[in-house]
């Protein structure tokens, strides 16, 4: 099976998008209560929401986009595409992107909620985990444009740590009110 | 009716599917021996390609419908051979003329 690039761009995405918001609830909801079952259910409800958000908003782009080529194409070739393999090509690619962006975040979500659910929680296991799996995705990312790892690697840890940081700068800046 | 033994068809088709899985859906028909698809024009959205179907018996409506669902649209018909034997087309004087 040969490998598509296209398929790293909701995959990078939605992972990203998961694992640094559902980070983002933990630190937030851990001002406020030190309950695992409290970050667990705030973490874990946005987890869904972002994943049912980030699939469906990915189906409607993906559709957008796909069918607005289409339709170039079936002005070029002065002919309709419905029901051609061409057509179901594209339903494929929208449903596998929409899949692929949507469990991409549900799955990035489950890495800083992971300590929590295990009853092990505590903000720097799932700073830690989450840094852990940033340089995964750099690696990753690096794999897919043939660029340089180490680059690849530092803009993703470094894209980490600012949201970490700015989070960790809101959840001061509440305790000092 | 007679058999078809070759066909040669100008088509348009959008890039995608590849040319390699155009000719190979062609060959995968039955009674098709041999499929020759050849490029010859190239734009931003489509590609104009010949292609050459022979066999012992083409079914040139299968063909058809296989070229259009892929994306494709036959502009035109510039070979056919029929019968039970290959006939290849004969230099007149007109021709050379």
């Amino acid at each position: 099976m040969s490998f598509n690039i296209e398929e790293g761009r909701y995959i990078i995405l939605g992972s990203i998008d998961g694992l640094l918001a559902t980070l983002g609830i933990i630190m937030g909801v851990s001002v406020v209560s030190a309950s695992n079952a409290v970050i667990v259910s705030a973490a874990f409800g946005g987890a869904i929401a972002l994943a049912l958000t980030n699939g469906l908003g990915s189906y409607l782009a993906e559709s957008t986009i796909e069918h607005g080529k289409l339709a170039i194409t079936e002005k070029s070739l002065l002919r309709k595409l419905n029901n051609t393999y061409v057509e179901s090509q594209s339903r494929r690619k929208i449903a596998k992107d929409a899949i692929s962006s949507g469990g991409a975040s549900f799955i990035g979500s489950l890495i800083p909620l992971a300590p929590w659910i295990f009853s092990v929680g505590s903000v720097a296991a799932s700073v830690g985990l989450s840094l852990i799996s940033l340089v995964a995705l750099g690696i990753y990312s690096a794999y897919i444009s043939r660029q340089s790892y180490a680059i690849s690697v530092v803009k993703m840890v470094g894209l980490g740590t600012l949201i970490v940081i700015a989070v960790q700068l809101l959840r001061i800046g509440h305790l000092v009110q | 009716m007679s058999q078809i033994k070759r066909l040669v068809l100008d088509v348009l088709k959008p890039h995608e599917p590849t040319n390699v899985e155009v000719a190979s859906a062609i060959g995968d028909i039955r009674d098709v021996d041999g499929v020759n698809l050849s490029l010859y024009e190239v734009d931003q959205q489509t590609e104009n390609v010949k292609i050459t179907v022979e066999g012992i018996d083409v079914d040139y409506d299968l063909v058809l419908q296989t070229i259009e669902n892929l994306g494709g649209v036959v502009h035109s018909v510039d070979e056919i051979i029929a019968g039970k034997k290959i006939v290849e087309e004969e230099e007149t004087l007109h021709d050379r003329g």
